[in-house]
């Protein structure tokens, strides 16, 4: 028993001995947060369009009014008006212009002659999220033309939709928290624990601990106590610096229940990553290669995650993958834990997954490590 | 009760034999040399006596333990200091030794008293708390013996303790040994390839080469085992050379004479001895002794004298195709 707690110093004493790692251990996530919550901002803004008015009658005008209230309101487009049509595609080709806005000749006139009336819209496809979001925006100012024109003739009831937010208004920033607080756990898996003992390869100590009367249970034991304090400790600073940056303060939100399941899941997360790593880096000795498996893991558990993502757009094969990857888990419970006020009820499921991943990568960690040169 | 007792401990890897049917006996408080070129399997042996490695065949025991199925009994028993340096760089010189010494299980009130007289015998008192990676070298084996006594174990295993260290540790390394041998009834263990090393400080030593036990003896007994004696270059003028060989092969002591130009050269059991009848001798006989020179046979002309001359071509340390010079696959030097 003793034995175990005295890995376990040394690893702490270590720890404590490069605040340099510390500091980065805590900053990577939060400056990932903060990249990230302003680069995939929720919405897109300021999307370059150009409009080319061939028709410059009455309803073209119309339709540059319904564009500018666009650009003037949410901010979606940013208009820019231009006479040749020629110079608007290349400007498209060139990257310039997000999309190309073409009102025909006779426009008006047909119109008003409720001919078919067509206006021709060039997307710039190649950036599919925001093709999609400026024919979304385009067709929206659109409709209000028609329905001016419609309503002149006859009213109708409309079916309007209106969106109901289930929960309190949550920001994008606040959205990643989980996602961020998965990645603080996975960094500190991978830079603690077993990635102590790779060190200790390489350095040749190990051989000192081998001589000593020491179990291989004692050295995993030892070395995952380390690794699960060190990680609890950087995810809840994380947790706590995160929330404070994104203004979500969930310490006023939450209820003292919730957060004991929230540290639950956050300790369940990192046992079961510890136990990944002992799995992978067991037989390894050499930091080079935890440096490549450790990009490489990161993005295969934490993009599949439902972080930044939801599950259910992903195809099959991927959805399988999220289905066994444990950060899913720990992303659903800790989302629902932060902004549903959810209770046991909801969470009971990921809390019972993440327990039987951390035993089974535990003892298989156990098994992969050899206590020999 | 014999410390360490070996019988045909063979060890091989694949084709290679690192250990080719090794067998000794070391009774408790000896101080045991284990002398043989690079890669004559001195580190393969210490490690299989450590646990660390498993023998091919044979057996070998550690103070009457099997160190194979009684691994673990035969880890508390032991001290060992690694050929490498073992200490990690982020730790105190005190924290080193008490966390090892709750790796053997050693409570509170127990560790705090014998890390203080350790750490003042092998002179680190005054930098215990500072961090080994201050330490110099010779800083750090001191620590890694003391560390390998925390236990008190009854046999000490040193691997080349020395290599790498400047004379002045060296020496501080050798009074160390003797003085734990002399206090504790230690056994010790102890791998070298400088001759100095083993005859300063061995009862007994034992010559390795590829895996085998070539010579084993006392230091005086393995001198006299080889042809080489002691050798004496004296200048002589004014005497016939052919008759002074002549006369000289006569004297007791002396096992060959020869001459070159006007040096006599002669070889004796004890060299310091038989000066002065041979000087006395060639003044009788008229010549003059312009000067003496006596060379001592040495350990190194037995260790030579067993091993050979030539440079060893080491065995080609094990790289990994994946991974490159990363880390060799080290295995017994």
């Amino acid at each position: 028993m003793h034995r175990f707690l005295a890995i376990l110093e040394r690893d702490l004493r270590k720890f404590i001995r490069n605040p340099l790692v510390v500091a980065m251990s805590l900053l990577m996530p939060i400056i990932y947060l903060v990249i990230l919550g302003n680069s995939f901002q929720g919405e897109l803004k300021n999307l370059p369009v150009a409009v080319v008015d061939l028709d410059g009658g009455p309803y073209s005008e119309k339709v540059m009014e319904l564009f500018r209230a666009v650009e003037a309101g949410p901010a979606t487009l940013d208009i820019m008006q231009v006479a040749d049509q020629g110079f608007a595609m290349e400007g498209l080709r060139e990257g310039v212009f997000k999309a190309v806005v073409v009102i025909p000749g006779g426009f008006s006139r047909d119109v008003m002659r409720r001919n078919l009336s067509e206006i021709g819209l060039y997307l710039d496809n190649a950036e599919t999220i925001s093709a999609l979001t400026i024919r979304a925006s385009i067709t929206g100012a659109l409709s209000a033309l028609k329905d001016e024109f419609v309503s002149i003739r006859e009213e109708r009831a409309q079916m309007r939709l209106r969106d109901i937010e289930l929960y309190k208004k949550i920001d994008y920033d606040q959205t990643l928290i989980p996602g961020v607080v998965i990645m603080a756990i996975f960094l500190g898996a991978m830079t603690t624990g077993a990635f102590n003992m790779v060190m200790d390869k390489f350095l040749g100590v190990e051989e000192s601990y081998f001589l000593t009367p020491l179990s291989k249970t004692d050295i995993v034991m030892g070395l995952i106590a380390s690794g699960l304090l060190i990680t609890t400790f950087l995810a809840l600073i994380v947790l706590f610096v995160g929330s404070l940056i994104s203004g979500l303060f969930f310490w006023g939100g939450i209820s003292f229940g919730a957060f004991v399941l929230m540290l639950a899941v956050i300790i369940l997360s990192t046992l079961g990553l510890q136990g990944l790593m002992f799995m992978i880096m067991g037989r390894i000795n050499h930091p080079r290669i935890v440096g490549v498996l450790g990009g490489f893991l990161n993005v295969i558990l934490f993009f599949p995650s439902g972080a930044i993502y939801p599950i259910e757009s992903f195809p099959g094969w991927l959805k399988a993958f999220a289905f066994v990857n444990p950060e899913t888990y720990s992303v659903h419970a800790m989302r629902a834990l932060l902004f549903k006020s959810a209770g046991l009820q909801a969470v009971q499921g990921d809390i019972a997954f993440l327990a039987v991943f951390a035993l089974i990568s535990v003892l298989l960690g156990m098994l992969v490590f050899k206590r020999a040169l | 009760m014999r410390a360490i007792e070996t019988t045909d401990l063979v060890k091989k890897y694949g084709e290679l034999t690192a250990l080719g049917g090794v067998s000794l006996d070391v009774p408790e408080g000896e101080f045991f040399g284990l002398l043989g070129p690079n890669g004559a399997g001195k580190t393969t042996l210490i490690r299989i006596l450590t646990t660390l490695l498993k023998p091919t065949a044979g057996a070998a025991r550690v103070m009457g333990h099997d160190v194979v199925k009684e691994n673990a009994l035969v880890r508390a028993l032991i001290g060992v200091v690694p050929q490498a340096m073992t200490s990690d760089l982020d730790l105190t010189g005190y924290e080193t030794m008490d966390i090892y010494a709750r790796f053997y299980g050693m409570h509170r009130k127990e560790r705090g008293g014998r890390i203080d007289e350790l750490l003042d015998m092998v002179g680190l008192k005054d930098r215990a708390k500072d961090l080994v990676a201050t330490y110099s070298g010779g800083m750090r084996r001191r620590l890694e013996i003391a560390r390998g006594l925390v236990h008190k174990p009854a046999v000490l295993i040193l691997d080349e303790p020395t290599i790498g260290l400047d004379p002045q540790s060296r020496h501080v390394v050798w009074e160390l040994l003797e003085r734990f041998r002399n206090a504790d009834k230690l056994t010790i263990l102890l791998t070298t390839h400088y001759m100095e090393e083993a005859e300063s400080l061995c009862d007994r030593v034992a010559i390795i080469d590829y895996g085998k036990i070539v010579a084993l003896d006392t230091v005086p007994g393995l001198k006299k085992q080889i042809p080489q004696k002691d050798s004496i270059e004296l200048g002589v003028t004014g005497v016939d050379m052919e008759r002074a060989v002549e006369w000289a092969k006569k004297l007791s002591g002396v096992t060959t004479a020869s001459y070159r130009e006007s040096t006599l050269l002669v070889s004796a059991d004890h060299g310091a001895e038989a000066i002065p009848a041979i000087v006395e001798g060639l003044r009788g006989m008229g010549g003059r002794v312009a000067r003496v020179m006596l060379k001592e046979q040495t350990l190194e002309d037995v260790f030579i004298h067993y091993t050979g001359r030539p440079i060893r071509e080491e065995e080609a340390k094990k790289v990994s195709f994946l991974l490159g010079a990363g880390v060799p696959t080290k295995w017994g030097k």
